[in-house]
């Protein structure tokens, strides 16, 4: 017996020690690719179709918005018209909403007039907490 | 060691037990398996208005239709353009299959001309779809000021 055999010995089990390395890379994965699409944005009410209302003149606040972002104040049945910045918007609805509680803001945008300019008046009504707001195009 | 008799030597472990890291590992793997959600439509990246008063809105998801508006007028639902006049006819029986929940989030590019602003929901207050949203992100005060 001058040869010694080596003695090969079979492992009986699966190994394991690199079983957290994989799940962690996956969880990583996961954690990187999922994105959370949040559903935000301001929130309105549009009317019922065919759904028209009469609304008296004094109660209504004309806000008019012109192609170049600023905006036609028009208090109810006064003919005067006031132009003014979007972000004066929450300071004249406070103080005629203060006199008159039955206000309701008609937000009349010009057909050529970017979106955004709307969405500034009406986040300016938002904020100043307004919520009978009508949505118009001004023909 | 003759008279005080056998002592065990204690050997402190010098490794951090590591068996169930794998355990661990997988239950946060399956969590998160399970709580993603893949949208169903490709998001389209729009330059969105920016608000102030941007709030959350409170509804599952399932009853949310994103509505895209492009700069052009086009009109986008679903991965699908869709022509202005057809908006109602699209969203009226997706309306009828949300119980009459439904919620348009309103994507529209913020240099859209307000005219197809007001096509848009004109064609969703006749599909009866009524509830609104104007997608806009966050407007941070400091940066209002600043400009």
């Amino acid at each position: 017996m001058a040869i010694f055999k080596k003695k090969q010995r079979v492992s009986g089990e699966i190994p394991t020690s690199s079983m957290a390395d994989i799940a962690f890379l996956l969880l990583i994965f996961f954690l990187v690719t999922t994105v959370f699409d949040e559903e935000k944005g301001l929130s309105i009410v549009l009317p019922e179709p065919q759904s028209e209302i009469e609304v008296s003149q004094k109660n209504v606040l004309h806000l008019v918005v012109r192609p170049d972002g600023l905006v036609d104040v028009k208090r109810g049945e006064s003919p005067s018209i006031q132009t003014a910045a979007p972000s004066d918007v929450e300071t004249i609805w406070r103080t005629e909403y203060a006199q008159n509680q039955n206000l309701i803001a008609a937000v009349r945008t010009h057909p050529d007039a970017a979106y955004r300019n709307m969405i500034a008046v009406l986040d300016q009504l938002h904020k100043a907490g307004a919520d009978k707001i009508s949505l118009q195009i001004l023909e | 060691m003759i008279q005080g008799g056998l002592k065990k030597k204690s050997k402190p472990n010098s490794e951090i037990p590591s068996s169930s890291l794998a355990d661990m590992a997988f239950l946060l793997l399956i969590f998160f398996m399970v709580s993603t959600t893949f949208p169903k439509e490709q998001p389209r990246r729009l330059p969105f208005p920016e608000a102030e008063q941007t709030k959350k809105v409170d509804e599952p998801r399932k009853n949310f239709l994103h509505v895209y508006l492009e700069k052009d007028g086009s009109v986008f639902i679903n991965d699908r353009l869709v022509p202005m006049e057809e908006v109602s006819s699209v969203v009226a029986p997706l309306y009828e299959e949300t119980d009459r929940k439904l919620v348009i989030s309103l994507r529209a590019d913020r240099d859209v001309p307000y005219r197809w602003v007001d096509l848009v929901q004109k064609e969703f207050q006749e599909a009866r779809a009524v509830r609104v949203t104007f997608y806009t992100n966050l407007e941070q005060r400091v940066t209002r000021e600043r400009r």
